[in-house]
């Protein structure tokens, strides 16, 4: 399977480095492939759209730079961008729709919410909306 | 300029739709869970569900940096209470409220709603306008003013026909601001202007003069 334009959302979150690990080994079986990571930061109601939250960009600049310094680790180059939404999901999706993305990949973990596995809003509404292939990346490690 | 619309029915979805092509930033606040999912779904993430009467609900809408506030809501009470609290408790400059009932447009307006809309109303000047009985139409509402805009056909025998304006007993503080006659160039009136039958004036009045203007201009 060939993918030459891999979108990757990184949240934060320890399963952010297998995501662009696994972004970074599948860009490397095509000679033409990128990789796009993006943070969404969700903006409130209360706050204009374009509203400078410095907190949450420093905070996304951080995790935009650890996923450069991973991918350059492998001797990939990453496009970083920061995105601003009133929510995530539809943000991810018209973000792959805008750069004519050929695969979603978002690294996840086992979350449990009361007892119950859950995916939260997120990832449920990337499946069904997404105009791409989706992969799931899960590390029994993480 | 970000615009808060409370009811998320068909009257509400059109309104969000028209106003969104319009460049605006619109959020329709909707009780009704699946209408709420099926309007972001359609028109992307402009609903949040919850009830527009409600503070919580209000503060994570943003009411504090709403600068309209409109309710379309198929209830009366709850427009009026999702106005005065945008109104009064976010300080939002601009309310206008959908009222079902005609006969609670003065208590919206006497409890500080700045505009209302009322269906019942617009419909009745519609065939008001469209009946020869009906020769005084409602055009626009100047609320803050006090004031309206009329227009007013002067039907072929009426008392003011052939009169300068002048001579005529208008009420107070009325204006008779444009006379549009049948295929002539419409003009603006002066004192000195005669009144012929058919014509169309447009008038700005205070509401409670509008019988005056009535007998002065229409009766017979």
């Amino acid at each position: 399977m060939e993918f030459y334009r891999i979108l990757v959302p990184v949240a934060g979150s320890q399963a952010d480095e297998g995501a662009i690990e696994l972004a970074c080994s599948l860009a490397k079986q095509q000679s033409r492939s990128k990789i796009f990571a993006v943070h969404v930061i969700p903006v409130e109601r209360s706050l204009p759209l374009d509203a400078e939250i410095k907190p949450e960009i420093g905070r996304a600049e951080d995790i935009l730079g650890q996923a450069e310094k991973i991918a350059q680790e492998m001797g990939c180059v990453v496009e970083t961008d920061i995105l601003q939404a009133r929510e995530v999901g539809p943000a991810i999706i018209d973000e792959a729709t805008e750069r004519e993305i050929d695969l979603i990949l978002i690294g996840v973990t086992y979350k449990k919410h009361y007892g119950q596995f859950c995916l939260g809003d997120v990832l449920p509404y990337v499946l069904e909306n997404a105009p791409c292939r989706v992969l799931l990346d899960h590390q029994i490690d993480v | 300029m970000y615009i808060i619309i409370v009811g998320g029915g068909r009257l509400g979805y059109y309104l969000t739709r028209a106003l969104l092509d319009e460049g605006q930033e619109v959020l329709v606040i909707e009780k009704d869970a699946g209408f709420s999912q099926t309007i972001n779904a359609e028109l992307g993430s402009v609903s949040l569900h919850g009830d527009g009467c409600e503070v919580a609900t209000l503060e994570a809408a943003g009411a504090n940096r709403c600068d309209i506030f409109i309710t379309v809501t198929g209830d009366d009470e709850d427009n009026l209470v999702a106005c005065q609290l945008a109104k009064h408790k976010f300080n939002v400059p601009r309310t206008i409220a959908r009222v079902r009932n005609p006969q609670h447009e003065k208590v919206f307006k006497k409890l500080g709603i700045d505009a209302t809309v009322s269906t019942t109303n617009l419909i009745l000047e519609h065939i008001k306008h469209e009946l020869p009985s009906h020769p005084l139409m409602h055009l626009l509402d100047i609320q803050e003013k006090g004031l309206e805009v009329v227009e007013v056909t002067i039907p072929p025998g009426s008392t003011c026909v052939g009169r300068q304006i002048k001579e005529l007993p208008l009420p107070q503080d009325s204006i008779l601001s444009l006379i549009i006659r049948k295929e002539r160039k419409p003009l603006v009136p002066t004192e000195s202007t005669v009144i012929e039958a058919e014509d169309q004036i447009i008038a700005v009045i205070r509401p409670e003069t509008e019988n005056e203007l009535r007998a002065a201009l229409m009766s017979d």
